[in-house]
């Protein structure tokens, strides 16, 4: 009790002495001295907001053509994949939660889905959306793999290579599609033959020349045979089916990347 | 009967299709229609013809840009369909209103497509009744110069004397137009009215086109002859080589002697300065040095300021201004009140000055003229009906547009990774064979050599074979550069079958283990018929990898031509059943145009192949890779 009466006649005193010290200070002073204070806390508090960036929650679907990467969408996106899909001649693009999680309660960040073309022509879409990326799935069609075998590959060492991959180490999810059909590969068989292609892509692309001509970065450790545990970016591999609607492994990639 | 309708959004999501007609679609007509004509940015055309075994389909179809559908509508091929244009509009309208991006399933659309189709389908029975009417007057209006014949109905008197009317051009127009006046206010059906009014235009369009092709079919043959080189007509060609081998003979036994003109002796004894070789020797009096010019362009990153971009704006405004000024100043009042609320649909009378001002300058920058044509009836068609974002101007938009449709076209629709392709023939054990094809003198010889150069500069062991065998000195050309470059040269000299040296050139290349074969032919020109099935001849007998066509940037209109009939005549000429076309472009003559690069557009557009490598210059180095978006920032400035 008598602390507290001490701190208390404490605190008055101390409160008077600093009132008496203000007015002593003319008021131009004072209007200065408010002025940079608060000049200077505005901007420690954006600095600050510059400086840790919010982390993008943008995953994207790309793929060759025909790999079934629409398919994946709307089966991510809704449940089903309606009526069925056509060459796609633009991006798909939807923030939203991921249709099996509409069950859960509580409040879950969103998922910024963007489906990318896969047709050659319209590559350059999918440089757009790189920056921004915090997650790549890399949709491979299992059932007709071996004839595009090699265009699957060079797209991917493409991704693999590019800067904002590389920089920002956005990992990659090398999904095998269309795993429902009895003929389609297994994913151990489809990543050896990736591993292998992109081994001789490797060395025909950084052959001779100072400037990579397309790529910006190498792959892989010199003298080793490529092996996607090389890549400084995390790249798995998983299995999925779009018609039948088994996204699960896929789902729980991009939860990894982008917690709820 | 209509096989199928389909509606789908851009991204590629199927709305809805037509259940009454079950039929399953043999093979896969719309995803072709997709890949190779909307996103060839042939969008602007009438319609698409697709072969399935078993099935030969017509597709035509319909955008709305403002929401981003596409309307599709299948039909056998020979059955011909009026009534699917108006269809397809007609299903526009009403599912635009009912579209929600929301909503994925559309089957209460059911019913308004069945009334639509039956509405459509009623229209075309009545159309096709009144033509059938209308059908023994049609042949009097093809005659030229008959002019009534007795008709059935005013109507038909009409007719015929529309087809007068157009024969006697400005004479008898006066009184024509009356009588058309007074058949007007007696026609009571107006669904008749219309169709013999657009029976009339169409007899009209009929022989006034008749009479338009017949024009420049006789331009066309006119200036065939006036083109002096290598002959046109199977007649000439023969003629041609069958003089040259007769002025061989005689030019043998009375060799002509030099004049000598005023006092001075003549200086040169010896005219001819090619080494003293026997046919298929080595020469060991010239020393040469190995070519060693340092590295290839195709390996340098090409660095181009980025500055310029923002003067690209600048340069737009007063640009676009100066052309019809009279007609824009007032729109542009109207277009820039627009462009701040954003409201505006995208009509095509809108559209229309942006479109023919770039099509205008696409032109000054030597795109042929067909090309820009077609390409800004596409960027129309993608345009139409959308709703300007705000603070846009519409020729904002149209540059964007095509800016974004250039750079579709230019960029490769497969990879032009030949390093890649030449490593997999490589483990294959046989050598990557590239033929270079293309009319007279666009340098195809000098960039076979800078081709050689560039591989070898990449650890690739080259082999060139001789297949021209008909131009004097080609033989001793590639001869000279093989000494240069140090690399084997298959030759058997001249007037023999290219067909047969190339086959030997190659196992040739498979018995001592070259990777690379460069199979240089012969210039000829793509009308040329007896040259052109050799040609095909060649490629047949070798089936190479790569069909290179090598074409200069200084071509204008021709490169149209050029492309179709090679690629034509190919496919024609071919004996399999999956005929080798052009694979790639070989773009040279680049530093003699300044910024008039127009000529990569047309050609990539005709062809649909990439352009793989561009030559821009004539040493050994100078061999580029196409910058695409150095080209369209080029062909937009």
């Amino acid at each position: 009790m008598e602390n507290l009466e001490d701190l208390k006649i404490l605190a008055e005193q101390w409160s008077h002495q600093g009132i008496e010290y203000l007015q002593k200070i003319p008021p131009s002073q004072l209007y200065a001295a408010i002025g940079v204070l608060l000049f200077t806390t505005i901007l420690l508090f954006l600095s600050i907001r510059l400086v840790t960036r919010t982390k993008s929650n943008t995953v994207l679907l790309s793929g060759l053509t025909g790999s079934g990467k629409t398919v994946l969408f709307y089966q991510l996106r809704d449940g089903s994949s309606h009526q069925g899909t056509v060459t796609s001649m633009e991006p798909n693009e939807g923030t939203f939660v991921l249709h099996t999680e509409n069950t859960k309660k509580g409040k879950i960040k969103p998922v910024h889905l963007v489906d990318v073309p896969g047709h050659s022509r319209l590559r350059p879409k999918l440089e757009e959306f790189l920056p921004q990326a915090a997650a790549i799935v890399f949709v491979v069609d299992a059932l007709e793999f071996l004839p595009n075998c090699r265009a699957a590959s060079e797209y991917l060492y493409d991704i693999l290579t590019n800067a904002n991959v590389v920089k920002n180490k956005i990992p990659v999810l090398l999904c095998c599609n269309k795993t429902d059909k009895l003929t389609a590969h297994t994913k151990e068989f489809i990543r050896k033959q990736m591993e292998k292609e992109i081994e001789k892509l490797r060395a025909s692309r950084s052959a001779v020349s100072t400037a990579d001509i397309a790529n910006d970065f190498t792959i892989g450790i010199e003298g080793q045979v490529f092996s996607f545990s090389h890549c400084c970016n995390k790249v798995t591999v998983a299995e999925a089916s779009g018609l039948t609607g088994e996204t699960a492994e896929i789902q729980d990639f991009i939860r990894e990347y982008i917690k709820p | 009967m209509l096989e199928q309708l389909l509606i789908f959004t851009r991204g590629g999501l199927i709305l809805w299709t037509c259940k009454e007609i079950g039929n399953a679609l043999k093979g896969s007509p719309i995803d072709t229609l997709i890949r190779s004509c909307l996103l060839e940015e042939r969008s602007g055309a009438v319609s698409f013809n697709y072969d399935a075994p078993g099935a030969a389909y017509t597709l035509k179809w319909t955008f709305h840009n403002d929401l981003g559908l596409v309307f599709v509508a299948v039909y056998q091929r020979i059955l011909h369909l009026l009534y699917v244009d108006d269809l397809l509009s007609m299903v526009k309208q009403s599912f635009s209103e009912v579209y929600d991006p929301k909503r994925m399933a559309y089957d209460d659309f059911d019913e308004t497509f069945r009334q639509l189709r039956m509405e459509a389908e009623a229209r075309a029975e009545e159309l096709r009744k009144i033509k059938q009417l209308g059908k023994p007057v049609t042949g009097s209006v093809k005659k030229q110069g008959q002019v009534l014949k007795a008709g059935l109905e005013g109507g038909n008197k009409r007719v015929g004397e529309g087809g007068s009317k157009k024969d006697d051009g400005d004479g008898i127009k006066g009184k024509v137009s009356n009588l058309t006046n007074g058949h007007h206010s007696n026609e009571n059906h107006k669904l008749g009215d219309d169709s013999q009014e657009g029976d009339l235009a169409n007899g009209k369009e009929n022989t006034s086109s008749n009479v338009a092709v017949d024009l420049s079919k006789l331009q066309k043959l006119r200036s065939k002859g006036v083109r002096g080189r290598g002959g046109v007509r199977k007649a000439d060609s023969i003629g041609n080589k069958s003089s040259k081998v007769a002025a061989a003979e005689p030019a043998k036994k009375a060799t002509k002697k030099n004049r000598v003109w005023d006092d001075a002796a003549p200086k040169q004894s010896k005219l001819d300065f090619t080494d003293s070789v026997d046919e298929n020797g080595n020469n060991d009096h010239v020393e040469v040095v190995a070519a060693d010019q340092g590295e290839s362009m195709m390996d340098k990153e090409e660095v181009f300021s980025s500055d310029s971009e923002s003067d690209d704006d600048d340069d737009d405004e007063p640009g676009s201004d100066e052309k019809p000024a009279e007609a824009k100043k007032k729109g542009w009042f109207s277009s820039v009140f627009q462009s701040i609320t954003g409201k505006a649909n995208l009509e095509k009378t809108d559209l229309g000055p942006a479109l023919k001002a770039l099509k205008e300058r696409l032109m000054t920058k030597n795109v042929a003229e067909e090309i820009a044509e077609k390409l800004c009836e596409s960027v129309e068609a993608s345009l139409e009906g959308k709703k300007l974002s705000s603070f846009t101007r519409i020729s904002s938009t149209v540059q964007a547009a095509m800016e974004d449709a250039l750079v579709r076209i230019l960029t490769p629709r497969r990879s032009i990774d030949i390093l890649r392709d030449v490593h997999a023939s490589k483990e294959q054990r046989k050598p990557y064979v590239v033929v270079f094809v293309g009319v007279n003198g666009v340098g195809k010889s000098t960039n076979l050599a800078k081709v050689a150069y560039w591989l070898q500069q990449h650890k690739v062991s080259v082999m060139m074979a001789a297949c021209d065998t008909f131009r004097s000195g080609a033989v001793e050309q590639l001869r000279t550069h093989a000494r240069r470059l140090q690399i084997p040269i298959f030759e058997k000299g001249y007037e023999k079958d290219p067909a047969v040296v190339a086959k030997e050139a190659i196992q040739e290349a498979t018995r001592n283990g070259s990777d690379v074969v460069l199979v240089d032919t012969a210039g000829r020109m793509q009308d040329n018929e007896p040259l052109m099935r050799a040609l095909s001849k060649l490629i047949n007998l070798n089936q190479p990898d790569l069909v290179l066509f090598v074409g200069e940037a200084l071509v204008g209109n021709d490169a149209v031509d050029q492309l179709s009939k090679f690629n034509q005549k190919l496919s024609d000429l071919s004996t399999s059943g999956n005929p080798r076309l052009i694979d790639g472009i070989l773009l040279t003559k680049f530093d003699t145009i300044d910024d008039k690069v127009g000529a990569a557009l047309s050609m990539v557009y005709i062809s649909g192949s990439p352009v793989m490598f561009v030559g821009c210059g004539q040493s050994y180095t100078d061999l580029k890779k196409l910058n695409v978006k150095a080209i369209v920032k080029t062909l937009l400035k």
